[in-house]
């Protein structure tokens, strides 16, 4: 068994194995709409999956436009949906 | 020194070759481990079963002339005189990598089709579901359907219906008889009809039934709209509706050719209309001191890909190269050229698209607005279409859309796409957005 521990998703607790990213943790739990769009308001999840599109991009402790495809889950981060 | 910038299979073999007579490697990646792409993995899990992958990355591993800086993403790069300075991001913090020989290792990345729904959640590549499984253990959703074109889709079905995945459909929009255009790279590559019988018994394994001349043309709630198409991808009638949670959905790669942009070097269209870098028989670019090889220098797979690596690496090395490397690559180019025979991206999905279907992702440019750009205002080329739509000016400028969008002009306006707006379309001065605050503190001069 891997070692899980957990990040919060617009204040939701979500748990996360370790070396997963934040998209995949989110995928995981079930939770597919990472963002929704600045002019349309339109549901965004993960797209390219390896860091190209952007379309997977949430706030991470307050620091926005960064692609949860990449980013490792660390314990205790808060990430919210971005725009 | 010679910075070698990618850990996949051409950069890998890249770093290998050179360090064989002691030079100093730097090797540069953003993934946390080596492999690239094709070789991702889990740390806890050694389920890629690559022996060749396991060879490399223990080789590497043992070297001490090779150094690899993992998790760091070039962001720039310059050169100044006889010296390169390779800027990357690593952590959130800019550092810098002097050089006086680089090998661009870059690789490529899915390319995407628009159709209704593709960018609603449950659209996604099969690169992505790939690197969710592969990369994380995490299955995108339970019913699957796997789309679009080539062989790429075959590990991506299989691997997910192993992971316990229902694998709702397996559709490829070309016909598996354009094989027999290229009947001189199937002999020479007997070794590929291996690979096919392997996939051939995981299919009949899993019960997946690949059904050809179909694409996915629709994603609405939940439904995906699978419909027959005939030899130039226009729908023929026939359409089903399927329930999925997932459809994952690839027309190919796209090679990265950011670096292109930014040292300036030689760009032209290979046979099927990508922008590829142009590199000589030792895969030097048009630029001293700089080789390139994999996917960057036209569209391979793996096999082509380690030997190009192997080349570039022998030659920024000052080594002897073997004419019986170069006759491999040969073999290996026969068989990337009957790839792009066999699975060509044709024009009729442009009639899969609405007027409200969205081209441009980042910027939520639909097709109206790029249609109306040609038509109302005048606009000729894809490049004059994205400055009155702002259609690949979003954070992932154009990786996505811009092909499409030439293409999509080209089909209003009746004008081919020229090799300028291919090539135009993959130079951007800066590789990765990066914040203000980190270029100021980075000390750093563009």
């Amino acid at each position: 068994m891997s070692q899980t521990d957990r990040f919060t998703f617009n204040g939701v607790d979500i748990q996360y194995e370790e070396g997963q990213s934040i998209a995949a943790a989110l995928i995981n739990d079930e939770k597919r709409e990472l963002r929704s769009t600045r002019f349309g308001g339109e549901p965004r999840s993960i797209f390219c999956g390896i860091g190209i599109c952007f379309d997977c991009i949430v706030v991470i402790n307050g620091v926005g436009n960064q692609r949860s495809c990449l980013i490792q889950a660390q314990p205790g981060m808060k990430v919210e949906s971005g725009q | 020194m010679i910075i070698v910038i990618g850990a996949g299979p051409a950069g890998l073999a890249a770093a290998e070759a050179a360090s064989r007579n002691g030079t100093e490697v730097a090797l540069i990646d953003s993934a946390p481990r080596m492999g690239g792409q094709y070789w991702r993995h889990r740390k806890s899990v050694t389920g890629y079963k690559s022996p060749r992958a396991d060879l490399l990355f223990s080789k590497i591993a043992a070297v001490e002339s090779i150094t690899h800086i993992s998790e760091a993403t070039v962001w720039s790069a310059e050169r100044e005189g006889d010296i390169f300075k390779i800027n990357y991001l690593q952590g959130g913090v800019e550092n810098s990598l002097v050089g006086e020989k680089v090998i661009v290792a870059t690789g490529a990345y899915d390319r995407a089709l628009p159709f209704p729904g593709w960018d609603t959640p449950g659209s996604m590549t099969p690169g992505a579901a790939q690197s969710l499984l592969k990369g994380h253990g995490v299955l995108p959703g339970q019913k699957i359907i796997v789309a679009g074109t080539g062989p790429f889709l075959l590990p991506v079905a299989t691997g997910l219906a192993e992971a316990g995945a229902d694998i709702v459909g397996l559709f490829d929009a070309n016909s598996p008889l354009r094989w027999a255009l290229s009947p001189r790279a199937l002999i020479s590559n007997l070794s590929k009809f291996f690979e096919l019988i392997y996939y051939a018994r995981l299919l009949n394994k899993y019960r997946i039934k690949p059904q050809f001349g179909r694409a996915v043309t629709a994603l609405k709630d939940g439904v995906a709209t699978v419909s027959k198409v005939d030899s130039h991808f226009s729908i023929t009638g026939q359409q089903a509706t399927l329930p999925t949670d997932v459809v994952a959905v690839g027309w190919g790669f796209l090679p990265d050719l950011t670096l292109g942009g930014l040292l300036v070097f030689k760009q032209k269209v290979d046979s099927d209309g990508t922008a590829i870098f142009s590199v000589d028989n030792f895969q030097l670019s048009s630029q001293r001191d700089i080789w390139i090889a994999g996917e960057a220098t036209g569209i391979g797979g793996a096999d082509l890909s380690l030997i190009e690596g192997e080349i570039a690496g022998l030659a920024a090395s000052g080594q002897k190269i073997s004419p019986t490397l170069l006759r491999k690559r040969f073999r290996k180019q026969l068989f990337a050229d009957a790839l792009k025979r066999s699975y060509p991206v044709q024009d009729g999905w442009r009639g899969w698209l609405s007027v409200g279907t969205t081209i441009c992702r980042c910027e939520e440019v639909k097709l109206q607005e790029i249609s109306d750009s040609v038509s109302e205002l005048g606009a000729e080329d894809s490049r004059t279409a994205k400055l009155f739509t702002r259609a690949g000016m979003g954070l992932c400028q154009g990786r996505m859309c811009s092909r499409n969008v030439s293409d999509i002009v080209s089909g209003i306006t009746g004008c081919a796409v020229t090799d300028t707006d291919r090539i135009a379309g993959s130079n951007r001065p800066i590789a990765e957005p990066i914040s203000l605050g980190q270029l100021s503190d980075g000390n750093i001069r563009l």
